[in-house]
């Protein structure tokens, strides 16, 4: 057994400077963590703590005194943090890599119903933004096609892979399905002002379509052997078994409400919110339909003139209040590279009225379970996937946020990437000649 | 004497006519009548003598001709007729222009000076009809398409041909701040609307001296005799009024301007300017506000306006105010008396609301020796009603336009509402009619024992009446049909009619003595709403919406003890710091500050002490690159140089963005035009003194700046059709050249002119004022500062080399992504950077893009700043500040200047702001914590020592809104059960601006 401080154990990997990181090969030595104050995931907190994880797999957590089996590598990480890989919900990566360039976008399928594409068909483990997502400590992200009302089918994916075969964490997970904005927009957009309700007969059109396509997908699902195959029925009928997760979006009470009571009616096994702006104040029928919810990016405006401007940074702690499950999402505008602060939302959540450790468990544990993946991800327990990060400090915190080691499945990463090289480089450069 | 009279009092039709003329001049004489000869004098008993299209004679002892019409008016009210000051009634044909207009015309499309109202207007009888039911006799109509919108006519409603009817064919001259039907892309924005405005107006002065001897523009022309008339401009709101009040001011114009029924808020400013309104009478209608959650899309704002909106005209009579009022915008053509009605309830004297309507418009527009009064000499414009026209049971009966009679309701008509004995086959029944118009609803039952009831059918024709029922639940065989005749008024009804078994039989209806016929509106309550209609509204806010307030904030005269004082000066952070501000200043700073040291002499002021134990005291922040409180577009695009846009003149002082950074900790920001194109408009700088007015929140005397932008937005790549030059960036640097040569022109022919001797300057007519060109010489001279959208190495290098070439400096590029890798080259030329700390990938041009960016550049000794170009992130940026020291390891003192003193250097402000030092303004920030930790919250913000923000009041505030909000609901509710219309809840989803943000409509 060997005890090697990080550092070295991190030179050691950074040998594809000016690239994007190569892949990192599966963990043929097992590795303990030690030292650290670890961070369960599940609200728990072990201080002096251990890690121990062979063959990708965590066998022991605990506290520094209960190791008792030897490791290859010993980490020291004392002074430092462990986390369990933060989990990013409701994502586009490797889905579009230049906004304005259309020809690297993947994200928006033509028509409003296309329940049938796939994330994972489309999905880019080379983006060159996926590199800059993880530095921050996110290691895994589902999937999602974006865009009409029935969006598409998304996927889990880890965030350090060749292409989609070992990328993939958990294929055709859910179905995204937007719901029907209740108001129109009107005027345009430099002068945003009044949205007006949308037309009520053109809205109860919509919806009673997607009643009608659900309730024939749900009897389609009764079939053995369709003959002829319906591309679309098949993508919707594992909502019915149980096998696929539906995903709403909806902001607003009243369409979480009408999301809720028609997801019951047309016999949906499992739902999940996405958005939820005023989950809080329906708590009471998410809570008899068992329905967590992804909240929306809480580093964003209040919906509502009158909403107390901090409302947004606030829901976590409302929701707590309501008893709901929740974890934390951060799509919208600039989603993409932006999602690296989503360890700053949860900070967020945290600087508003949750403890740390809830917080911290609204992009891990929490996140996990609502994504059905908590057998393998989301905390650090004996038994899951070593898929967990050393941070210099608080990692919610943009000033302390500092990952030095990452591990994905036991594989340790390469964390820097492209834009560590070119940070490096010009600042040779800048210092002019002789430095 | 007579016989000069009648050649005055009959407008001359010139036409031919097929057959004999109508030589008459008929005397109409309305007698008994209660006469309002004008807004404050009433003649009961009095007559009219109308001559022609003229009153001759009004008064109570008035000899009537022996051939004139009579007319008994006992009981009945005569009253000047309205003047409409604001329509376009009969240009509807004229709005379909089939693009540009062909000719000599202005350059501009949405400069239409040469259109003439009077020639375009043509016979709109359905309007005009329900015009003149509201009593309106004449109007004043324009064209309403474009920015300069030409001569609008005043046209008499009398229903003749417009060669009469046209009273005045050069009444106003009509302005606004929208395009139109224009498709010229510029202007794309309100502030490119009021720049063109304001050159073109000064090209029109350039016309008269000189231009005409270089082109021929037959509008600037016509501009030139506009400006003789009655200037009207369209507002779209009251900051809209304020905006129009000193563009005018600035070009020596006196306004009117047509307001939008919100001036309340802005009233005592709006007053100070002078310009009299045109206040539309639309009142908006209750909110179906049931559902509570559907309720909460409706904001506050909306919600007071509906109150405050009625209150409106006798808030703005206080203030001081001229007002006359228009029906333009109302939904409802029928709204003006109702409206009205509710805005005297409200509080308006019945003499400014009746002036409002005559006296006063008449009066703007010139016509107040023709209209507007009953008076010898004058038109007769009349209304005749059958009570006061403010009473909600008045009918108006007849209206007269140019001495032509327009009857409304036919006073002769008998009145059939009330309760009956229906003599009918030796039997008597009940009847009972209500309900207004020809078909009246009514009810038959017996008169004694049962409760049986059965509907009634009645049908009025002039004297005759139809009544059929069916007769089986009284006792009759089957269903009766009646005819009859309607006499004394409609209170005798007889004739014959037809029994079930064919008979015929006579039958008779007599109304109940002391019956007293009245009609009413069905399902309102009149009384109840009434009585709401006339409660107090709550208090203005400032601004008028949520986190508003009553009244100002105080200037703090305080202490802040014990804080840790992020100084950005040579000391660094200190702990334990006391903080003094009087006066809007920073007073002093140091240990165990004493109050009688500081303010010494006998009568110190009261000065607040503020613990800030464990809490730290920063400047504000400074955000150089923001869009938010700007209205109608950020980007001007219309044209690839828009150097003459002023954001300044499009400040909105109602966002809500400003409250929200506020509670970030940010105090100042720079008001930046789009990127759209290479040369954009002019910045503003402004305070967030969250309340104030737009002049209130401009920084006084700040320095001058101007957007520039490069790349992939200004050769609009998101295009693959655009044809604007530039397409690539080597047109971007040809087109800043080009640009800058002929700034440098302007400058050498204004310098000639203005070395002329005063002889010689006399005689010699002044250059052209060419703004766009002017704002360039500006820079060219050192005295407007350039922001420079910029992304790439090469075409911040290529921007410096232009600016070495020409002798200009670049003061600051923003974005700057790719500053890192030309870092020297930005420090050697002096130009400082404001970044974003960590976006990218958004675009091509971004895909260098490293969150290293500002430590690198600053590191290399480039003055450097952190921005948001984002109303979200504006409010978070000391956390976008403390990025920096994740990605690159700066340090806690220069991560903190990247958002405060980094901005003021480059801003040129650092002289007032930017630090915590004795003498600077006392814009500062009170946090909970460290700035730059993601646990930081603010307690209090600071702008020139008044706390804008202020956590605890914050909370106030919320409750205030709450309360506010279900008191006006339970108002809205009230007028619901009493019978008031309700509409649908709207909605407000605000959008965000970015620099990237194009001001076009879709």
């Amino acid at each position: 057994m060997k005890t090697i401080p990080f550092l070295l154990l991190l030179s050691t990997v950074c040998h594809a400077m000016g690239q994007r990181p190569e892949p990192a090969p599966v963990q043929t030595r097992s590795i303990l963590v030690q030292g650290g104050t670890v961070h369960v995931g599940d609200g728990r907190l072990i201080m002096d703590g251990v890690v121990g994880f062979r063959n990708g797999r965590i066998d022991h957590v605990g506290n520094v005194a209960t190791v008792t089996a030897t490791y290859d590598t010993v980490i020291d990480a004392r002074g430092m943090e462990v986390y369990p890989g933060l989990i990013l919900p409701d994502a586009t990566l490797g889905l579009g890599e230049i906004d304005q360039v259309n020809a690297t976008m993947d994200e928006r399928e033509a028509g409003d119903r296309t329940p049938e594409v796939r994330a994972i068909a489309a999905y880019n483990a080379d983006s060159r933004i996926i590199p800059t997502v993880r530095r921050n400590g996110v290691l895994l992200a589902q999937i999602c096609p974006r865009g009409g009302i029935i969006s598409g089918t998304s996927s889990i994916v880890q965030l350090d892979a060749w292409g989609t075969s070992d990328a993939t964490v958990r294929v055709d997970d859910g179905v995204h399905l937007v719901w029907p904005d209740r108001y129109d927009r009107n005027g345009w957009w430099a002068e945003p002002g009044p949205t007006v309700k949308a037309e009520a007969n053109k809205r109860e059109a919509i919806l009673s379509e997607l009643e009608d396509r659900f309730l024939r997908a749900s009897a389609y699902a009764q079939r053995t052997h369709p003959d002829p195959v319906d591309v679309r029925s098949e993508a919707l009928k594992g909502l019915f078994t149980g096998a696929r997760t539906l995903f709403v979006h909806a902001d607003e009470a009243i369409a979480i409400q009408e999301a809720v009571l028609f997801a019951r009616r047309v016999g949906v096994q499992r739902m999940v919110l996405v958005g939820g702006y005023d989950a809080w104040r329906v708590g009471d029928l998410l809570r008899e339909n068992k329905v967590p919810v992804i909240l929306r990016r809480l580093h964003s405006l209040p919906l509502r003139e009158d909403d107390d401007i901090d409302l947004p940074y606030r829901l976590p702690a409302l929701m707590k209040a309501q008893g709901l499950t929740f974890c934390l999402g951060y799509s919208g505008g600039m989603e993409r590279m932006g999602s690296r602060n989503l360890p700053f939302v949860a900070g967020t959540a945290a600087a508003y009225g949750l403890d740390p450790e809830e917080a911290l468990r609204a992009v891990t544990f929490d996140a996990a379970r609502i994504l059905g993946i908590s057998n393998d991800y989301g905390s650090l327990q004996e038994g899951l996937s070593a898929t967990l990060f050393i941070s210099r400090g608080n990692v919610l915190d943009m000033r302390t946020n500092d990952v030095v080691m990452a591990f994905i499945d036991g594989r340790a990463l390469h964390l820097d990437g492209i834009q560590e090289s070119l940070f490096e480089r010009y600042r040779r450069h800048n210092a002019g000649p002789g430095h | 004497m007579v016989l000069v009279l009648c050649s005055l009092a009959r407008a001359q039709d010139i036409a031919p006519v097929n057959g004999p003329q109508d030589r008459d001049v008929p005397v109409h004489a309305f007698l008994h009548a209660t006469v309002h000869v004008d807004p404050t004098t009433a003649l009961a008993d009095a007559t009219v003598i109308v001559t022609g299209d003229r009153i001759t004679e009004v008064g109570r002892r008035v000899k009537v001709p022996a051939y004139a019409v009579r007319y008994d008016l006992t009981g009945a009210h005569i009253w000047p007729g309205v003047v409409e000051p604001f329509c376009d009634l009969g240009m509807k044909s004229s709005m379909q222009r089939s693009g540009k207009e062909k000719g000599a015309h202005h350059w501009n499309d949405a400069v239409h000076a040469t259109t003439m109202a009077a020639a375009l207007y043509a016979e709109d009888s359905v309007r005009a009809r329900a015009f003149r039911a509201q009593g309106v006799g004449l109007v004043v109509t324009h064209l309403r398409d474009g920015i300069v919108q030409g001569s609008g006519a005043a046209v008499l409603l009398a229903d003749r041909s417009p060669a009469l009817d046209v009273l005045l064919p050069r009444a106003s001259a009509n302005f606004s701040l929208d395009k139109g039907t224009s498709k010229d892309p510029y202007p794309s924005s309100r502030m490119g609307a009021i720049a063109l405005l304001r050159q073109t107006v000064l090209d029109a002065r350039w016309y008269a001296r000189q231009g005409s001897e270089q082109l021929r523009d037959i509008d600037l022309a016509a501009l030139n005799d506009l400006l003789d008339l009655p200037l009207v401009f369209e507002a779209k709101d009251r900051n809209d009024v304020l905006r129009i009040a000193s563009l005018c001011e600035e070009l020596g114009l006196r306004p009117i301007v047509k307001g939008c029924g919100d001036a309340y808020a802005r009233a005592s400013e709006i007053a100070a300017t002078g310009v009299p309104l045109l206040l539309p009478l639309d009142l908006p209608a209750p909110l179906d506000v049931t559902d509570p959650f559907e309720a909460m899309e409706v904001p506050l704002s909306d919600l007071k306006h509906w109150e405050l909106a009625p209150h409106n005209a006798h808030i703005l009579r206080d203030a001081g105010c001229t007002f006359a009022f228009t029906t333009s915008g109302s939904e409802r053509p029928d709204a003006l008396w109702p409206a009205l009605r509710r805005v005297v309830l409200a509080g308006l004297d019945t003499a400014t609301a009746m002036a409002a309507l005559t006296t006063v418009p008449a009066e703007l527009f010139g016509l107040d020796d023709q209209v507007g009064a009953i008076r010898p000499g004058m038109l007769a414009d009349l209304i005749i009603s059958t009570r006061h026209l403010l009473d909600h049971q008045d009918t108006i009966l007849e209206t007269w336009v140019a001495g032509r009679r327009f009857v409304q309701v036919d006073r002769n008509r008998p009145d059939v509402h009330g309760t009956f004995d229906l003599n009918l086959d030796a039997r008597i029944y009940r009847l009972e009619v209500t309900g207004m118009g020809p078909t009246p609803r009514a009810t038959v039952r017996n008169l004694t024992g049962d409760t049986a009831r059965v509907k009634a059918s009645v049908q009025l024709e002039g004297q005759r009446v139809g009544l059929a029922f069916e007769g089986r639940k009284l006792g009759i065989a089957g269903p009766v049909r009646l005819n009859g005749i309607l006499h004394r008024d409609g209170a005798i009804w007889d004739g014959h009619g037809q029994m079930p078994d064919g008979r015929w039989i006579a039958w008779s209806a007599l109304r109940q003595v002391g019956e007293a016929p009245e009609r009413v509106r069905m399902g309102r309550d009149e009384r109840t709403l009434d009585s709401l209609y006339a409660l107090p509204p709550g208090d203005i806010w400032y601004p008028d919406m949520a986190f508003g307030s009553p009244r100002p904030q105080d200037t703090l005269t305080a202490i802040f003890r014990h804080a840790t004082v992020w100084s950005n000066g040579p000391d660094g952070i200190l702990r334990n710091m006391d903080v003094c501000v009087a006066g809007g200043r920073i007073k002093a700073v140091g240990r165990d500050l004493r109050i009688a040291t500081l303010f010494p002499g006998r009568h110190p002021p009261l000065v607040e002490e503020i613990d800030a134990t464990g809490k730290h005291l920063t400047c504000g922040i400074i955000d150089e690159h923001a869009h938010i409180a700007i209205s109608g577009g950020v980007n001007e695009s219309g044209e690839a140089n828009s150097a003459e846009v002023r954001v300044g003149d499009v400040i909105d002082p109602d966002a809500i963005a400003i409250y929200r950074s506020l509670a970030g900790g940010v105090t100042t920001v720079q008001q930046l035009h789009g990127s759209a194109n290479p040369i954009g408009g002019q910045s503003s700088l402004i305070k967030l003194r969250w309340g104030r007015d737009a002049d209130g929140l401009r920084i006084a005397d700040a320095p001058k700046f101007i957007k520039f932008a490069l790349g992939e937005n200004v050769k609009q790549s998101w295009s693959t059709r655009a044809t604007r030059y530039p397409r690539t960036r080597m047109g971007v640097e040809q087109l800043m050249m080009d640009a800058f040569q002929q700034a440098r022109e302007v400058q050498r022919s204004q310098d000639a002119y203005a070395a002329l001797r005063p002889k010689e300057r006399a005689l010699t007519p002044a250059p052209r004022r060419d703004l766009r060109l002017e704002a360039l010489a500006e820079v060219l001279r050192g005295e407007r500062h350039i922001t420079c959208h910029s992304y790439v190495q090469s075409e911040i290098l290529m921007l410096l080399r232009l600016a070495d070439s020409l002798g200009f400096h670049v003061n600051t590029f923003t974005h700057v992504l790719e500053g890192y890798k030309v870092a020297p080259e930005l420090r050697a030329h002096g130009a400082s950077a404001s970044t974003f700390s960590d976006w990218w990938a958004y675009k091509f041009e971004v895909y260098e893009a490293i969150p290293y960016n500002a430590a690198l550049m600053q590191e290399a000794g480039v003055n450097t700043a952190i921005n948001s170009d984002d109303a979200e992130m504006e409010r978070r940026l000391n956390q976008e500040a403390a990025k920096t020291m994740k990605y690159g390891g700066t340090t806690r003192e220069k991560a903190w200047e990247m958002v405060t003193l980094g901005p003021a250097r480059m801003l040129h402000l650092d002289q007032r702001m930017g630090s915590v030092e004795v003498g600077k303004d006392a814009d500062l920030v009170l946090w909970t914590d460290d700035p730059l930790t993601i646990d930081a919250h603010v307690v209090m913000t600071l702008v020139d020592g008044v706390p804008y923000f202020d956590a605890e009041r914050d909370k106030e505030l919320r409750s205030a809104i709450v309360a506010e909000r279900q008191r006006i609901i339970g108002r809205m509710l009230a007028e619901q059960r009493a019978g008031a219309r309700v509409r649908k809840a709207r909605v407000q989803r605000e959008g965000q601006w970015h620099c990237e943000s194009l001001g076009q409509r879709p």
